[in-house]
This record gives C-alpha cells, structure tokens and sequence, in this order.
C-alpha cells in the first residue's frame, strides 16, 4: 500500500530521516498537578506580554483606565465615608446596626445576582464560543483544567465592578467604625471567597443550559433575566407601597428597614459575607473566622461543584451546541429597510445604498446593539421615574441643573455609541476595500454615508431621551429648545470626530469593532468626546441655568437684577460659541479624515 | 489506527454523516473528498473528539474518541483548517505549551522544537510574537505543533490553502513521508490534484454517505476505464448521489436508507440504495 517515498529537495537530510525514524513512543499522560502547571506557565507568559505591551503601546489607554478608576473609586470613598459618618451620628445607636447590616445585605444580595449572570454569560462566551477551546479540546487536556483555566478568568472579568465599588466602601465603614486591622486584613479574603459563590452557580448553569437546552439558551437566559427584572420590581414595589405621606420620618426608616429583612436570609452568602465584616468591625474576630470558614468552604463547593459539572458535562455540551441545526435565515427587505431608503432619499443613490448596507450590518448583530440598547433603555425607565424626585423639589434650580445633567449623560453615552460603532467602521470598510474600491465610487463618498449613518443614527434615540427627561421635569419651553439645540450640536459633532478620527487612525488588521474601539485611535476618539460634550454642556446650561432656569423668587435675579443684561449676553454667547464649536468639530476632523482616507493604501 | 464504525452524527434533523463505516491503517496517507457540506469537517470533528457521534464509535489506535477522549488526543496530531494559535505567546513558546500537554520531558522538547523549526523553517522568527506571522508561518508553526510529538495518527484539514507553492510542496512530502514511515494520515480537502498525487486511498463523502472508496491503483483502473479524470469522476459521483438524494428525498425520509459500508483494502464502493448493482466486498476483517 505504501507509495514510494519522493525525496524532497525542500527538506534537508536530517529531516527526513527523523520523520521516517521509528517514534520513541508517544509519551505519558501528564498528571493533574503537571497539566496546572503547564498552564499557569503559559498564563503568566501571555500576561507578562499583556503587561509589557500595555506598558509600551498603549499607555495613553492605561493611564485613563487608571485614573479614571482612581477618580471613581476616590468619589465612591469620600460618598460611603460621608454617609456611614451621617449614619453614625444622625440614626440612634440601636437602629445603627441594622441600617448597616441592611445596607451590606442589598448591596451584596444584588451583588450576588449580578456576578452570577455575569459570570455565566462571560464562561458561555469563553467556554463554548472562543477558538481556543476548539485548541484545547484537540490536546490531551482535561476538560476541567479547561474549565478552571476560563473559570479563573472569567471571576476576574466579573469581579473588577464588584471590587471598584465594594472596596470603598468597606474601608469607609471601617474607618468610620474604628474596626480592628485585622478587618482590613480580612477584607480581601472574603470578597474573593464571596466572589467564588455566584461565578461558581452562573457557571454550573452555563453549562447545564448549553448540555441539555442548546436549542433554546437564548430563550432560557432571557426568561431568566426577565424573572429577575420581575422579582427586583417585585421588591422594589413592596419596600416603597404606601409611603404617600410621612416620608423620611423615624417610623418610616422603621418600616423600611422591616421591609427590607429578606436581604437577612440565613442561607444567603451576602448575610455570611455581611455578618463577618461587620462582626470583624466590633472586634468579634472568633465569629468574623466563623463566617470567612463558612463563605470559604462554600466557595470551595461551589468551585469542585464546577469542576465535577465541567468533567460531566463540558465536551458533551459543547458537542450538543455545534450539533444543533442552525435556521437558515431567510432576509427580506425590512421595514425599517424601507424607511431608511425612504428618509434618506434626499441622498446620492450611492450614500443611501452605504447607509442601507451599514444599518442591514448593524441590526443583525444584536451583540452589537444589544448593550445599548440596554444602556438607553435604562436611561429612559430613569427618566420616566424623574417625575417621583421632581414632586418633592421645590427649587426650580435643582429641577434645571437635573435637566443639565440629564443632557450630559446622554451625551456621554452617545460618545460611547459612535466610539464603539461609528469609530471602527472605517477600519472594518478597509477589510472590504477590496470591493469597496473597485466601485465607481469617489472616496469620499464612503466616509459621508458613515457621518449621515451616525448623525441619523444618534439624533434619533437622544432628541427622544432629552425630550422625555425635560417632558417629565416640566421644564420651560425656551430650556426645551435649548436642551435641543444642545443635543443637535452633540450629535454633528461627536458624529465627526468618530468619522473623522476613524479614518485618520484606522486600524487595518484588525477586524473587532471591540478591540478597534480599545486600541489607541478608539481611546483618543473617546478623550476628544468627552471634552467636547464638557465644553458644550458648560457653555450652553451654565447661561441658561442662571438666566431661564432661576425663578424669580430664588434665582440668582432675584438678588442681582442688574446681572440681567449680562446674563442675557452670556447666553447668546454661550449659545453662538457651542454652535460655532460644534461646526468645527464637524467639518475639522471630517476634512482631515477625508485627507487621510484618499491617501490610504490598502 | 483510524476506525470509523458505522457512525451517524445529525444537525438536529439533518445528516451530516450517515453509517460511515471506515477504517484507516497504519502507513496510510487517505484523502477525503468532497463538495461543500458533503461532511468532510465533521468527520474530522468527530475524529479528533470536538463532537460526539449520535451513534456509532470512532477510534484512534483503539481509543474511543468519546469514552477515552484524552488517550486518544494523545495519539494524534491535528492541523485544522482555521487554526489557533495564542496571540500573546511566541512560536517557541507555543510549541513548548503544546509540547508540554503532550507530556514531553524536558530534553525531548528542546530536540523536537529544534527538529521542527529546522524542519518548517520557523527558527528565524520562533521567537517572535505569533501575532505578528503572516498567515503562511501560522500554517507551518501549525504543522509544527501537530507533529511535535511524532504521533501515529496525523489529522489534516485542507492543508493548501494559502500556502505558497514552497511550503505547499514542503506539506505534501512531509505528509507522504509520514505515511510511508508507517504513521497514518487522515487528510480532507478540496483538492483534487493534491489527492491524486499524494494519498494511498480516496474516499468521497457527499450528504454524509461515502460513495466511493478505493486504492490510487483502482481510481486509476477506474479513471481509465471511463476516459476520465480525477475531477470528472467526482462530479459525476457527486451528481448520481444527489440524484440518490433526490430519491430518497421523494421516498419521505430524508435520510439514507442504508449504511454505507468499507472495502477494506480493495474494490469500489458506493450507496447500495443509490447504484444496487456495484458489488459490495465484506469488510477485511483484520481491520
């Protein structure tokens, strides 16, 4: 049967002797401890070359994170050490205790909730969608290694918000409470015991959806989700029912604090967690060692319980989820399709056809949209629910500087949007240059369809938050229209510095939006937004806080009517210069990027 | 060394493979045909453990790819068709990772990754960041981390594509001289002329069902005897078998009606429901 070996020029001598030399034998099976340390080695080698090139190429990205992590965590500090001091000197001591205890139980239940979907939904990305696994499932690996391998990573992943915002605020009530050192010592210990408790049941469940309902995950993490968003509006209903009259009065604290005991449930890691910390506060160290055994151990459980789920179940889930028959999808012209064509047929044929393209990409990844529309949706459930705060703010001023911060967040939000989407689209276009440039098609015309697709894209959601947050606030007409303007000026300009910047620093090997949006251009894009919304938000609300927003019974007018005249001044400034800013960030970044992208080679 | 035996794995209702009955011996180079979604990708899939079959067993030097999974990774190399490689690590320290879960002590890695990078041409940039190879340095760092461990049983997903003419040669000797020092090659592609040149059996896979199995000597008498080539021969199996699909299609069931059955070493073998009169040998039974 064999066929006569051909000698290969290409291979020299040695070569071809040691391919057609008998094998000393394939080797033995490495032991559990051999193949941890195999893959600690090549952990710590990938991440030793994250950090080098973090260090070297990406500093800009790294300082940001880093201060603007700091700022947070600082702010998160200066609020949690103010609070906990009003707490010590304003509630009596007997109802002290408690509050504190009810404040850790609601923080670290929602805690709970949150890192184990988060844990669950990051271990699904990167047990059963990422290449690697396909890599490791074709060497002689166990397949709880593998799963310890992503566990560890994900529970890092998952755990960085949980940290940034728990960390402050235990080492505030620690202060606070005069807590022993040994409190400090045994902050860390128990957040990462506690952490191990959700991630380890979001993984477990990660797995047993995909083995036995890889069909109908989807549907399953969305009834999930939905239960949970029914159960949280559940309780947040029945802890604030019935409060019409005498709030913020002793019995109504009383009443909230009974209402709120579930959060006190004995079986509930949160109560372990909260009790140690706070038994470790008042010195207890014998009952804090009790409950960090007790958060330890389970976390242990729940760990080997991941482990023994990953040896049963992993390979044969993942089988059942690339065994599943995927639908055919059939496309039609959609009607949102036909409304795009219809409102943009104003347009050269050859921006609209950009423009349909790119809207056809953008809402067939729900991935993609999927976070923002997240993001807007909560951001409008809040708006909706300004209408509650506004009822008990008498100060029109308050309502106005609301309505201003209100504007801001929408803006930075909308920073994020054409960061993350509008800024990578020009390094993606690159990939299929290969068509895109062979067309009749001026340069030119690409990147306007990509300014049309994202001003169009933004005005829309953002005029429409801006309009319900100053619809619920009851704000004057004239700080409507201003709000308006505002948010027309935002989307004109953040649309052009993300165009503008895309195509003068585009990423051509890359093909993640993602990574795109992280990298250097993504992060100065991100930079150049924020102060641009800072600038335009204080040049347009600073003017139009004092001069429309103040009544005439407590503003500032009241007290300086000789200021009129020159507030008057200031706002029409303030307005004509954030119109005139606004331009520039249009038209500047856009014709530097119109240079950049007629002289790029492919 | 290679045993499929009669396996069937479905996408929910569709067949991917249907009753594949094969075995591949030691000193074997096989080439598997076939057209897109013929079932060539998961029949690698299921040979190297990443699905499980719905029925049936696959074995690799007698280790059941399901039941003992890690044994017989062990006794494989596998060069998918979009390969992985850890961006971060360098070429050496990829090799070494791969070298390491295969349980190579300290002395025989540092001979095989010497031996492979010679062998690939990798040692000019084996230390550098695999992010930054061109997509011709992953494929043969690819081959090299395959082959590492000199395992009997060598698995190849469409191995030329974008390889340039050099390396393309480089890979098909390497593969035949793997087959003829006694190891075995399992080798799916698209293309044809590489099949005819280098393997010692072809096999055509079309809708999930072999229709044809048979040693270079016979796809020659075969070729022959119809004046035709390689690439005429596969288009009108692949066309009879649709036509079989159709009829199976118009029988109601959607599936084969029969399993396809091996020859073993020698003779032609096709769907019986599809062409009853071709012969159907019985299986060698020292496979």
């Amino acid at each position: 049967m064999s066929r006569q070996l051909v000698p290969n020029p290409l291979l020299n001598d040695c070569a071809t002797r040691a391919i057609a030399a008998p094998a000393p034998g394939v080797p033995d099976l490495l032991s559990a401890e051999a193949e941890a340390r195999v893959f600690w080695r090549m952990r710590s080698r990938v991440v030793s070359t994250l950090v080098e090139q973090t260090f070297s190429q990406a500093r800009l990205r790294l300082s940001l994170i880093v201060g603007l992590s700091s700022f947070l965590w600082v702010v998160l500090f200066w609020l949690f050490l103010e609070g906990f001091q009003f707490l010590k000197n304003a509630v009596p001591n007997d109802l002290h205790d408690e509050t504190v205890r009810i404040v850790f139980g609601m923080f670290f239940v929602t805690m709970t909730v949150m890192l184990t979907f988060s844990s669950g939904i990051i271990l699904y990305s990167s047990l059963f969608k990422a290449p690697e696994i396909a890599f490791l499932l074709t060497i002689p690996a166990r397949v709880q290694r593998i799963f310890l391998h992503k566990f560890q990573e994900a529970i890092l992943l998952s755990s960085w918000a949980f940290i940034l915002l728990g960390s402050p605020m235990l080492l505030a009530y620690g202060l606070v409470a005069g807590a022993p050192s040994y409190y400090f010592m045994l902050l860390v210990p128990f957040l990462v015991a506690f952490t191990y408790i959700p991630a380890g049941i979001g993984a477990i469940a990660c797995m047993v959806i995909v083995r036995h309902l890889s069909s109908g995950r989807v549907l399953v993490l969305a009834i999930l989700i939905g239960a949970v968003v029914a159960v949280t509006l559940g309780v947040g209903r029945s802890v604030t029912a019935g409060f019409n009259q005498n709030l913020l009065t002793p019995t109504w604290f009383r009443e909230i604090l009974d209402r709120l005991k579930f959060t006190e449930h004995r079986l509930l890691p949160s109560w372990w967690l909260s009790s140690g910390l706070l038994e470790a506060a008042r010195n207890e160290w014998s009952e804090s060692v009790l409950f960090l055994t007790l958060t330890v151990s389970n976390a242990l459980f729940f760990r080997q319980l991941g482990v023994w789920t990953a040896g049963a179940v992993f390979r044969p889930a993942y089988s059942a989820l690339y065994g599943r028959r995927v639908a055919r999808r059939r496309t039609r012209v959609a009607c949102i399709d036909r409304i795009a064509i219809r409102l943009t047929s104003m347009l050269p044929v050859q921006v609209r056809l950009l423009i349909v393209k790119d809207l056809r990409i953008f809402r067939r990844d729900p991935v993609q949209w999927g976070q923002f529309l997240i993001f807007f949706g909560l951001l409008a459930l809040y708006f909706l629910n300004i209408r509650r705060f506004s009822y008990e703010v008498y100060y029109r001023g308050w309502v106005n500087m609301v309505s201003f911060l209100n504007v801001s967040v929408v803006g930075l939000l909308l920073a994020t949007f054409t960061t993350r989407f509008i800024f990578p689209m020009i390094s993606l276009e690159t990939g299929r240059f290969w068509m895109l440039g062979l067309l009749p098609l001026r340069r030119e015309t690409v990147l306007w369809s990509k300014f049309v697709f994202a001003v169009g894209g933004s005005i829309i959601p953002c005029s429409s938050l801006i309009l319900l947050s100053d619809a619920m606030l009851r704000v004057s007409p004239k700080i409507l229209a201003s709000h308006q303007l505002t948010c027309l000026i935002l989307c004109f300009g953040l649309s052009g510095i993300a165009v503008g910047l895309g195509a003068k620093m585009p990423s051509l090997r890359e093909q993640s939006p993602s990574r795109i949006a992280a990298g250097f251009g993504g992060t100065l894009n991100l930079v150049f937004s924020t102060l641009y919304i800072i600038v335009v938000v204080l040049l347009t609300a600073v003017p139009v806080h004092f001069y429309l927003g103040s009544g005439a019974s407590e503003g500032l007018l009241a007290y300086r009517p000789d200021l009129g005249s020159w507030l008057q001044f200031w706002l029409v400034a303030g307005t004509a210069a954030s119109i005139v800013l606004g331009v520039l960030a249009t038209v500047v970044p856009l014709q530097i990027g119109f240079r950049a992208f007629r002289k790029i080679e492919f | 060394m290679i045993r499929f035996d009669n396996v069937t794995r479905k996408y929910g209702k569709k067949v991917a493979v249907a009753g594949l009955d094969l075995t591949i011996p030691a000193g074997e180079l096989f080439a598997f045909l076939g057209p897109n979604g013929a079932g060539k990708t998961t029949s690698v899939k299921l040979l190297v453990g990443l699905l499980r079959p719905n029925s049936g067993t696959v074995s690799v030097c007698g280790h059941d790819t399901v039941a003992d999974t890690r044994q017989a990774t062990q006794f494989l190399g596998y060069v998918p068709d979009r390969a992985f490689l850890y961006e971060k690590l360098s070429g050496r320290e990829h090799l070494e990772f791969v070298g390491e879960m295969r349980g190579l002590d300290r002395k025989r890695l540092a001979a095989a990754v010497a031996l492979v990078s010679e062998q690939f041409g990798l040692t000019e940039f084996l230390d550098d960041l695999t992010e930054t190879y061109s997509h011709g340095m992953n494929q043969r760092l690819v081959f090299a981390s395959a082959l590492l461990h000199d395992p009997p049983v060598l698995v190849v997903d469409e191995p030329m594509v974008g390889l340039d003419p050099r390396s393309s040669r480089l890979v098909k000797d390497l593969l035949r001289a793997r087959a003829s020092a006694g190891k075995t090659v399992f080798m799916s592609t698209h293309t044809l002329a590489v099949a005819e040149e280098i393997a010692d059996r072809i096999g055509v896979i079309d809708r999930g069902r072999l229709i044809f199995l048979g040693t270079q000597d016979e796809l020659g008498q075969e070729l022959s005897a119809g004046e035709r080539s390689l690439e005429e021969l596969f288009l009108q199996l692949t066309a009879e078998s649709e036509g079989c699909d159709g009829k199976n299609a118009a029988s109601g069931s959607g599936e084969p009606e029969t399993a396809v059955s091996e020859s073993g070493t020698s003779g032609t073998v096709v769907s019986e429901s599809c062409v009853s009169e071709t012969p159907v040998p019985e299986r060698d039974p020292t496979d």
